[in-house]
Order: structure tokens, then C-alpha cells, then sequence
């Protein structure tokens, strides 16, 4: 080859202009954070400082505060799901609404059937147990089935291509279920013993919020005991750690990964009865929304860690209980609440910005 | 014959039932049932009842590697696998049948409300349960041998069969459509389309089948007879050809709506805004590899934008008012300020989120997707945009004082922004720009330690994307004259996403294709409307599952389904040329950390 | 004036210290090895010195220009073009359109002369095409011809490494990183490249900076060599004093079995 071929090849090298030097993400990202900050501070000034008449009292936000915590607890129920799964698989398993929807459903028509018979005020711990039963089973049954024909195929397929396939199946899943019940919103029925409240340290709190709170406090401790010292739970953690070193160790990974989907549905199922006794309907369309509210709470205390999903499920749900009315109802907005998705999903895109590890999380440290 | 293979073949019978019995639950095979597609006697409902037997079969007769070898079954045991397959399909059916027996169609249905006793006498053939048992048995045995048979049968032949049947369902599926062009240019179609159950006449499906096998058998013929190897072919000769086919197509599609009437024009002009939102979201996700979530945002943006510059009213308590901000624009004079705009919003919703991984990034545009509706829904833009009630009176889009809202003319006014949108995006590909986007899609640090900007690409892919579907979103609400918060729910970015990928990422025919299926379809058969979203999302697993690549691959995956192909003409040559050994490549991608 | 300058140049991760007061010269049309045993920071380096990491301590000048708080892509834009440890190319693109995308940073067709298709654009695009045939005809004939249409992902290990250099090479660069070129080499092959490296410097007048193992390698190419050890300089000179330096032998061996011998 001739010198004068390759000529073209040597290195001039150009320098930068000075406005490709200007650092004009980090500049956008302070003024983000600063927006934010102004918004939050002016609107919770203003709205605290609102006259009397058109403000709210010491009661509401108390009664938003308690609502925002039972609120908060189903979402972090279900961001287990999504913190378990993507924990192990790195996928958002978009369907996992979806699968707390089906558990919901489910346990409505023994509800429907025991409110019609009176069994469900008779005995009402009993019917309970049996609807936390039948929505455990069928969500957790869903959830396997899911992983099994949707996802298995796809394991060592890019990252995107599972994320799409979660997408259909969460479009799949709900619209099987307006095709199997119908479309019309289903009345959950409310046992006697629920209605009502109880005062607790002087603080009255609706009694289906205390047990909704107690149940899922009780089945995040569970399941905490269950990852840590059951030998189940640390082949899960080996799992999550690292798929092919767990297998060399002879831990069986497919079995783990369906066992993470099955543990995942059971925390679904438990959380859709507790949110159909709460806002007492059943719909086939229901899953969306708590679903998106519960991976925003995952990736707000840091996916893959419990405690973070359940921290990260208190704060959002309080948030969008207070958030509404503290930051918007000072700037004269009307009907805040119709905006409280908003607050979810400007929460997910700040933390998401701003610390992609979550409240508890570690970022992922990708390696060339 | 082994054990093995027919406990196969129950196995996939089970799924194949359980699948049969599905499809019977959600409502498909019932109100299929009312859609014939030959003759009275074969309904889309009773090839819904056959399909699972036969696929089930097929499945279970299929090709397996065995010592690093890929072995076809013989005939025999083919058959006897599907057998063992379709009689268990049918069996699982007649237990469902049993079941129903036993609790009754009316205490099912108070859970199942499809389960209807119009379902169940469709598939128990209006017959007690013990025949309606024993057809589905020794029906789906017959069924399960033809289904095993087939797969152990040479591709040569196979694959006639299917183009032919596959050709024979296309047409049965276009019974609106044909015979009314057919009528339009003056020819008769009672021969090919029966006039009283509107399906095609048997001696029609005859022709059709024999049409599809035999224009197949003759297409592959002359391919394999063209000399050379994939790079000559691209020669002087195929240009011609292609530029000929290119002038045929849009003369096609200029006559069509005339030819086509304007119902049928009406759903073209739909499956034309969403190709515009397809064909936006594949610069998006299919060129730039980012998956939006929330392309309906700009879909919204421009339909809303449009609206409000044009002129539009809002609902007030008393009638109609005019929004508290709007002007008086022509539509012409409003579109690139409403594309200028989404692009804008394209690159502010980007900037903040490019850094994310895909995963989380698809999540986050999911959000602002939402938060666009939201917000436009809210009360608080009430005065401007309306709130859920949305904007109404859009001002039509004239041209030389031809409106564009009837269905026809609305159609060329889609097209030609189609075509508009597909010669940019074809344009962008084959340049700089399209290669920076490859390389990126393909591995995102490598591309930047290349030199490539990924934070520019990022945002000009956004942006491009965002100003495609505010076209889209213009065209939307000058379509319908009114613009509402409910046609902008995250279903439109899903239902964009499907086409996109049912045709195949990064392929403007594949777009075209999934389009035309996904929209078209539903519209032209009322039947589909109610599933389309079910239907939709197995759409998406399936394709990711079966065939990532779609199904009009993009050239660059095009290329590596044939890469045995063409490694061995590399092989041939090299070994020629050089007179040396040719190296022995390595398929397959690198693996990454 | 030295073309790369390192001062001081510090990176963690965590705990771990990769790289600790690193101080680096390189002089213009000079060919250096960095060795070191695995672990050293040799390739931190790398991913510092082209922005994948920015240093916590510390300053990098390229060319009298600082490299602080720049982008790899604007790194690569100033001269610096880089192969990876592993091969990263870009599998599903073919050969030459990965070359190809190395003349990126040298060429600024936009988004509407692009659509347009400008008669600028059209010019510049077969400039791009005729610089990356010449960064791919260096190799000789083994990524020309019928191979440019291919995928990279059906090429041999060799020449997927040959057309990562042929890549960086399309960049245009002033200086030249390759880390671990030779791997997975066979002898013929790691001796050709070996010759090759030495005709980039003489014949495209770039300066190379250069991860080896090999030490024949190191030895038939350097013209000066670098041992790293836990992130810091242990030896620098000649490829005959570092080889002899005990420091390096201990690096290399471990502390007993430099005592044993």
C-alpha cells in the first residue's frame, strides 16, 4: 500500500467550540432540582397559609395521612412483586398489575357469594381467610403460568425484548379478563366487622385502613424472615446475585425464578383483596394503575431490596394522599386530586434523574 | 415409536386444549362463529375450534435436534404424535363440555359471562354431550394426524399448503373489501364471494388456494434460477423493476379510495394516522433502540395544538365558548408550528431522562405519556383545553376550498403525509445520522467512545419521533373535528408499539404491513373490535417470542437470519480469489459484560 | 511538548484504588507499552484517559488542551481513538459500515441535508465510504472485497480485532489506545500486527499508547515501556531496563519467588 492511500487517515484533530464545552446537562439538572424545590416550598406555604374557609384542618390532613399510609401499604405489597422479580431477572415485569388484578377479581365472587349468603358478617375472619386464599392461589398461579409461557423463552434475550413481551402480556391479561367477566365494575362487598373505625392513640382510623396496614406489615416481615433465613430464600439471593455462579452451585435457577413469580403473586393476591376491601370495586381495568403507582414505589427505595420497596411504598403512598391538596390546592388549582398521578409519576422521573439507586439502592456499575 | 413422543403429544394436546377452551371462554369462538369465511359450513369461530388440535399436532411433530443433528419425524410417527396430541385436545374439550353439563350454563355464566348457551352449542355441535364428546375425540385425532403429517413433510411441499390456505383466510378476511372494488371497476363477484353469507363461494376458496400454492411455487422457481448471489441481484435490472412496482403501488393507492367507497375510505384514512404514529415511534425505538412508553404524548400534543391554533370550541355550561386561548390559523399555517412544537417537547422530555437505562427510560416516558392526558383532562386547563369534554368544532383543513373531512378526500390528505413521513425516515436511515443510531442501538458506550453523541442522537431521534406523531395527533383531530382526552390513553403508545413491532423494528414495509393488520383488520370486520386489545397483546408476546425480528425484517436483521447462506458463498469465493484457506467465521454475537 | 499528559492521576471504585497519583507522558510519534499484571489499572487508564471515567484526582492535557469534564465522543473528536480489551464492534452493522461510523466524528451532514440529500451530503458520504476503505485496506486484503458487506459478527476473532483498530483508525485520531491487541492471537498473526503497529506510527504518523501482554510483543514494538502495579508506576524506560527491573519481576511473580531465584 502506498503512502498516499492511507494519507487521508492521519489525525488532523479538531478542537472543541466553546459551547461543546459548556456541561449543559449538570446546568439542566440543578435547574430542575431547583424548580422542584420552589414548586414544593411556595405551593406547601401557600396552601398552609390559605384562609380558614378555604383551606383544610388539622383533621384532613391527619385523615389524608392515615388514608395515605393503608394506601401505601398495598403499594408495597405489590412493589415486592416487582422489586423480587426484577431483582433476579433485571426486568420490570410490566404485568405484574395484571396478576394483582386476577387475585383481586378471584376472591371477589366468593365475596359477592358469602356477602349474599350473610357467611361474610357471620364469620368474617373465616370468609377473610378464604378470599386471602383463593386471590393467593390465582395471582400466584398467574403469575408462574406468566413467567412460564411469556418470559422462559426469553432469558437471555436483550434487555427490551422481555420488557415488551410484559407489555402484551399486561395488555393480554386485562383484556382476557373483560373477555372471561365482563366490563362492568363489580361492588366488593364489606364485612360488618370492617365498617366503621377504631381510635387508635386518640386518632380515629378507618378499620379497614388498620387491618390493611397490619396485614401488609405482617406479610413484609414474613417475607423478610422467608429471603433471609429459609434455605429457599438464600437460593434466591444467590440467584440475584449471580444466575450462572448459583447454578454451578447447584442451585436449580428456573425453579428459583418461578418460585420468585409464585412469592411475588402471593403478595399480589393478598394485596388485591386488601385494595378491593378498601376502595370496594373490581374491575377488570384496576390493575393499572396501583401497578405503575407500585414500581414507582420500588424504584423510589431502590429496586431489588425489600425494606426499600416497603419504605418506597409508605412514601408514595402518603405522598399522593398529601402531595395533591399540600403542593397544588396554595396555587388555586381546582380538584388536585384528579392530578395525583401526576405527583406518582413526577416522583418516579425526579428520582429516576437524581438517584437511579433509589432511597436504600446501590446503582448498578455497568463495565466496558 | 417411542413412549416419548406420544406423551409429546398429550402434553402439547393439554395446552392445545386448555387454549381451545379459552378461546371459548373470553367470547372469541362464539362471535367469531357469526364471520364466514367458505361456503356456510367453515366460520372464523370453527377454525378457531380446529386450530388448537392442528397446531398442537404440528408442534408435537416437529423437527428435533438430536446428536447435534436437526431430524425430521417420519410420516408415521409424525402422525401418530399428532394423533396422540389432538385426541387429548378434544378431550380436554369434552371435559369442559362435562363440566358445563354438570353445573349448567347459567351458574357459569354468573362468574364466566361468555360462557353463553349459544357457545356451547356451537362447540358441542347442538348435540348431547356423549357426541359432541366423541366428534371432538375422534375429530381432533383426525385433525391431530393431518396437523403431524404435514410437519414431517418436505418444506417444498409444505410450504405451498400453507401460502395457499393462508391466501384462502386473507381473502375470506377481506369480504368487505374485494368484492367492492371488484364491483367498482365493473367486474362480477358472486364467483369468488357468495352473496348470502358475504364468505367466499367454495369454488372461490378452490381458486384462491391454487392461486397462493402455485403463485408461490413459481415465485420461488425463478429466485432460485437468478444467477449469482445476494450482492448481484441488487443489479441494474432490479431497480427498474422496483421502480416499476413503486409506480404501481402508488397508482393503487390513489385509485383506492375511489374505488373503495368511503366506509372502507374511512378506515384507511384511521390505518393511515396510525401508520404516521408507527412510523414515528420506529425512528424512536426501531432506529435510536429507545423504548418510548409514552409516544402518545405528541399523538395528544399535536392533536391539541392543532385544535387550538386553528380554532376550536370548549364546553361551557351554556353551550359552547371559545377557549381561553386559541387562535384562527389555517391548518397549513398551524402544522409546522404544532410539529416545531412537539419536536421541542420531544427534546425537553428527553434531556432530562437520556441517561437512563432502556428499561427505566420506557417507564419514565410511560409517565409523561400519562401526565400528558392527565393534564389535559384536568380541570385545571379546563378553559383551555376543555377538560374531560375536550375541544370541539376543530376548523377544517381546506386546500384550494376542498375540505379535507370526508373519508375519501381525508385519505389523500393522510397518504400524502404518510408518504412524507416514510420518504424522511428512509432518507434518515441510509446517512450519518441512521448509522450514529445503529451504532448506538447496537451498543450505546462503544458508539460514544466512537465519537458519536449519544445525548444528540438521543434527542433528535425524540425529536423526529415527537414531530411524525404530532402529525399524526394534526391529522387526528381534523379527522374527527373534535379532540378528546379519551382517545390519548396509554393504549395509543401501546397499540403503536405493536405495530411497530409486528412488523418489525427498523422496517418502514414491516410498519406499513402491521398497520394495515392491526388497524385495518378490526375496522374492516366488526367482529375483531371487540378483541383487538386481547388479541394486540398476543400479538406482542408472540412476535417476541417466535420472531423478534417481525414479520418484514429490517435488511440489517434480514441479514442475519441468512448469514449461513451467504457465509458460504463467502467461503466459495474467498477460497477461489485468494487461493488460500478461508478463515472459518464466528456467528454470533460478541458476548457482553 | 508531550502529546498526552497525566498528572497525578487518581481513580477509585468504592474502596479500591485503580489508579493513585498516576503520572503519564507521552511524546508525540512515541510508541508505549503499558504491562503490568492483571488488575494493575491499566485499562482504567484507558477509560480515564477517554472520559468512560472521569478521574477523582488529577489532570489529563491532550494535545495543550484539558480533558476535564469532556465526553468520550468529544475526546474522540480531539484525536484520541481507542480499541476495547474485549472486541466491542458493532456485531450487526457490516465491516465497512463500522468503519464507516469511526468517520463520524470527522463529518457534519445534519438532519436536512440529509433528507435533502444535499450534493454536499452526497459528497461527504463517499468520502466517509473512501476513508474507511483506506482504514480497512490497511490490513491488507482481509477486510476488503466481498468481507465489507459481511456482518462483523460472522468475522474471525483476528479479524474482529483488526477491524477494531481499522475502526479507530477511521477516527482520524492523533493518538492511538489499544488495549491488549494481540489477544487471542495465534503467533503469525500476533507477529504481523506486531509489524503493524510500528507502520501506523511511521506511515499514518500517529502516536500509540499500548496495553500488551505479550512481552514480545512489547519488546518488538515500544518505544519506551510502563509497568503499572496497584495503580501506580512501578518502572518506566526502555524495554530492556524494565524488563530487568525487580520491582516489575516482583509485580509479575510475587515477592517468594523472586527471593527463591
Amino acid at each position: 500500500m502506498t503512502r498516499a492511500a492511507t494519507e487521508g487517515l492521519s489525525g488532523e484533530g479538531v478542537g472543541l467550540r466553546r459551547v461543546e464545552r459548556f456541561p449543559i446537562r449538570r446546568v439542566l439538572l440543578v435547574l430542575v432540582s431547583v424548580i422542584t424545590a420552589l414548586f414544593v416550598v411556595i405551593g406547601s406555604w401557600k396552601t398552609l397559609t390559605l384562609p380558614a374557609g378555604r383551606g383544610y384542618s388539622a383533621g384532613a390532613w391527619r385523615d389524608f395521612l392515615v388514608l395515605g399510609v393503608a394506601q401505601g401499604a398495598v403499594f408495597a405489597l405489590i412493589a415486592l412483586g416487582y422489586s423480587l422479580v426484577y431483582g433476579i431477572l433485571r426486568m420490570i415485569n410490566f404485568a405484574h398489575g395484571e396478576v394483582f388484578m386476577m387475585g383481586a377479581y378471584a376472591s371477589y365472587f366468593f365475596a359477592a357469594a358469602y356477602g349474599r349468603s350473610g357467611f361474610l358478617d357471620r364469620s368474617p375472619a373465616l370468609a377473610l381467610l378464604i378470599l386471602f386464599a383463593v386471590a393467593i392461589v390465582v395471582s400466584s398461579s398467574v403469575a408462574v403460568l406468566l413467567e412460564r409461557v411469556a418470559y422462559r423463552p426469553l432469558r437471555r434475550a436483550p434487555r427490551l425484548v422481555p420488557l415488551i413481551t410484559a407489555i402484551g402480556a399486561s395488555l393480554f391479561l386485562q383484556h382476557a379478563a373483560l373477555g372471561l367477566f365482563g366490563a362492568q365494575t363489580q361492588g366488593y362487598p364489606r364485612p360488618d366487622a370492617l365498617k366503621g373505625s377504631w381510635s387508635i392513640l386518640g386518632v380515629p382510623v378507618g378499620r379497614v385502613s388498620a387491618l390493611v396496614v397490619l396485614v401488609s406489615a405482617a406479610m413484609v416481615l414474613i417475607l423478610s424472615y422467608f429471603v433471609r433465613s429459609t434455605k429457599l430464600g438464600k437460593s434466591m439471593r444467590a440467584a440475584a446475585e449471580d444466575q450462572e455462579i448459583a447454578s454451578l452451585m447447584g442451585i436449580n435457577v428456573d425453579r428459583v425464578i418461578m418460585l420468585t413469580f409464585a412469592v411475588g403473586g402471593v403478595l399480589a393476591g393478598v394485596a388485591g383483596v386488601l385494595f378491593a376491601l378498601r376502595f370496594q370495586f373490581v374491575h377488570y381495568s384496576m390493575g393499572f394503575a396501583p401497578g405503575i403507582a407500585a414500581f414507582t414505589a420500588a424504584v423510589l427505595g431502590g429496586i431489588g431490596s425489600i425494606a426499600g420497596a416497603a419504605l418506597g411504598g409508605l412514601a408514595l403512598g402518603v405522598l399522593q394522599s398529601i402531595g395533591p391538596a399540600l403542593f397544588l390546592s396554595g396555587f388555586n388549582v381546582p380538584s388536585p386530586f384528579q392530578l395525583k398521578d401526576v405527583v406518582t409519576f413526577s416522583v418516579l422521573v425526579l428520582v429516576l434523574i437524581f438517584r437511579p439507586g433509589g432511597i436504600l439502592g446501590r446503582e448498578e456499575v455497568q463495565k466496558l | 415409536m417411542s413412549g416419548a413422543r406420544l406423551r409429546e403429544g398429550a402434553r402439547a394436546g393439554l395446552i392445545g386444549g386448555a387454549v381451545f377452551v379459552f378461546l371459548g371462554m373470553v367470547g372469541m369462538i362464539a362471535n367469531f362463529a357469526g364471520l364466514s369465511l367458505v361456503g356456510s359450513q367453515v366460520t372464523l369461530g370453527l377454525v378457531l375450534m380446529l386450530l388448537p388440535a392442528l397446531i398442537a399436532a404440528a408442534t408435537a411433530a416437529r423437527p428435533r435436534v438430536e446428536a447435534g443433528e436437526v431430524r425430521r419425524l417420519p410420516t408415521p410417527a409424525a402422525a401418530a404424535t399428532g394423533i396422540a396430541a389432538g385426541a387429548v385436545t378434544g378431550a380436554v374439550v369434552a371435559a369442559a363440555l362435562l363440566v358445563v353439563e354438570v353445573v349448567t350454563v347459567e351458574r357459569i355464566r354468573s362468574v364466566f359471562v361468555s360462557v353463553s348457551p349459544t357457545l356451547v352449542g356451537i362447540v358441542a355441535f347442538h348435540r348431547t354431550w356423549a357426541v359432541a364428546a366423541a366428534i371432538h375425540v375422534a375429530g381432533g385425532a383426525v385433525l391431530g394426524a393431518a396437523g403431524g403429517a404435514y410437519r414431517s413433510l418436505a418444506p417444498d411441499v409444505r410450504r405451498p399448503v400453507a401460502v395457499g390456505l393462508g391466501t384462502v383466510l386473507v381473502l375470506g378476511l377481506l369480504q368487505r373489501l374485494v368484492p367492492t372494488i371488484l364491483f367498482e371497476l365493473g367486474l362480477r363477484s358472486d364467483w369468488l364471494y357468495s352473496r348470502t353469507t358475504l364468505g367466499l363461494t367454495w369454488p372461490g376458496a378452490g381458486l384462491a388456494f391454487a392461486a397462493g400454492a402455485g403463485g408461490w411455487v413459481i415465485w420461488r422457481r425463478r429466485r432460485r434460477w437468478q444467477p449469482g448471489g445476494p450482492l448481484e441481484r441488487l443489479a441494474e435490472g432490479e431497480r427498474a423493476t422496483r421502480i416499476a412496482l413503486g409506480a404501481v403501488v402508488l397508482v393503487g393507492l390513489l385509485a383506492l379510495p375511489l374505488l373503495a367507497g368511503s366506509v372502507i375510505s374511512e378506515i384507511l384514512g384511521l390505518v393511515a394516522v396510525f401508520l404516521l404514529l408507527g412510523l414515528g415511534l420506529n425512528v424512536v425505538v426501531g432506529y435510536a433502540g429507545l423504548l418510548d412508553l409514552g409516544y402518545v404524548a405528541f399523538f395528544a400534543v399535536g392533536a391539541y395544538f392543532t385544535a387550538l391554533l386553528t380554532g376550536a370550541d370548549i364546553v361551557a355550561v351554556l353551550g359552547t365558548a371559545e377557549p381561553a386561548f386559541s387562535l384562527h390559523l389555517s391548518f397549513y399555517a398551524a402544522l409546522p408550528i404544532v410539529i416545531l412544537l412537539a419536536a421541542g417537547i420531544g427534546i425537553l422530555i428527553g434531556a432530562p431522562v437520556l441517561r437512563l437505562r432502556g428499561d427505566y427510560l420506557a417507564i419514565v416516558t410511560l409517565g409523561f405519556g400519562e401526565i400528558a392526558r392527565i393534564v389535559f383532562a384536568s380541570e385545571w386547563l379546563q378553559p383551555v383545553a376543555g377538560g374531560a369534554q375536550g375541544l370541539r368544532a376543530v376548523t377544517p383543513a381546506p386546500i384550494l376550498g376542498i375540505g379535507f373531512r370526508q373519508p375519501q378526500r381525508f385519505y389523500y390528505l393522510a397518504l400524502a403525509a404518510c408518504l412524507l413521513a416514510i420518504f424522511v425516515s428512509r432518507r434518515l436511515a441510509d446517512s450519518r445520522i441512521g448509522r450514529a443510531w445503529t451504532a448506538m442501538r447496537e451498543d450505546e458506550q462503544v458508539a460514544e467512545a466512537m465519537g458519536i453523541s449519544t445525548v444528540k442522537y438521543k434527542l433528535l431521534a425524540f425529536a423526529i419521533g415527537g414531530a411524525v406523531g404530532s402529525l399524526g395527533g394534526a391529522l387526528f383531530a381534523v379527522k374527527l373535528s373534535t379532540v378528546q382526552p379519551d382517545s390519548f390513553t396509554i393504549l395509543v403508545s401501546i397499540v403503536a408499539l405493536a405495530i411497530v413491532i409486528l412488523g418489525g423494528m427498523g422496517s418502514i414495509p414491516g410498519v406499513v404491513v402491521g398497520a394495515l393488520v392491526l388497524m385495518g383488520l378490526p375496522g374492516l370486520l366488526a367482529q375483531f373490535e371487540e378483541f383487538r386489545l386481547l388479541i394486540y397483546g398476543a400479538v406482542l408476546i408472540a412476535v417476541m417470542i417466535l420472531r423478534p425480528q417481525g414479520l418484514i425484517p429490517n435488511v440489517r436483521r434480514m441479514r442475519e437470519l441468512k448469514e449461513e447462506e451467504r457465509l458460504q458463498d463467502a467461503w466459495l469465493r474467498a477460497g477461489e480469489q485468494a487461493g488460500e484457506e478461508p478463515e472459518v467465521a464466528v456467528a454470533g454475537e460478541e458476548a457482553r459484560p | 511538548m508531550a502529546l498526552l499528559e497525566c498528572r497525578d492521576v487518581t481513580k477509585a471504585f468504592g474502596g479500591l484504588a485503580a489508579l493513585q497519583g498516576l503520572d503519564l507522558d507521552v511524546q508525540v510519534g512515541e510508541i508505549v507499552s503499558v504491562i503490568g499484571p492483571n488488575g494493575a489499572g491499566k485499562t482504567t487508564l484507558f477509560n480515564v484517559i477517554t472520559g468512560i471515567y472521569e478521574p477523582d484526582d488529577g489532570r489529563i492535557r491532550f494535545d495543550g488542551q484539558g480533558l476535564a469534564g469532556l465526553k468520550p465522543n468529544q475526546i474522540t473528536k480531539l484525536g484520541i481513538a481507542r480499541t476495547f480489551q474485549t472486541v466491542h464492534l458493532f456485531a450487526n452493522m457490516t465491516v465497512l459500515e463500522n468503519a464507516m461510523v469511526g468517520q463520524h466524528c470527522r463529518t457534519r451532514a445534519g438532519l436536512v441535508s440529509s433528507v435533502l440529500r444535499l450534493p454536499s451530503q452526497r459528497a461527504e458520504e463517499e468520502r466517509v465510504r473512501e476513508r474507511a476503505r483506506q482504514a480497512l485496506a490497511f490490513f491488507g486484503p482481509r477486510l476488503t472485497g466481498y468481507r465489507e458487506d459481511q456482518p462483523a459478527s460472522v468475522l474471525s476473532y483476528a479479524n474482529r480485532r483488526r477491524l477494531e483498530i481499522a475502526r479507530a483508525l477511521a477516527t482520524e485520531p492523533k493518538l492511538l489506545l489499544l488495549d491488549e491487541p494481540t489477544a487471542g492471537m495465534n503467533p503469525v498473526e500476533t507477529q504481523e500486527l506486531t509489524r503493524l503497529i510500528g507502520r501506523m506510527r511511521d506511515e499514518l504518523g500517529l502516536t500509540i499508547l499500548v496495553i500488551e501482554h505479550d512481552m514480545r510483543v512489547v519488546k518488538g514494538v515500544s518505544d519506551r515501556v510502563v509497568a503499572l502495579d496497584y495503580g501506580r508506576k512501578i518502572a518506566e524506560g526502555t524495554y530492556e531496563q524494565v524488563a530487568h527491573d525487580e520491582r516489575v519481576i516482583e509485580a509479575y511473580l510475587g515477592r517468594r519467588a523472586v527471593e527463591s531465584a
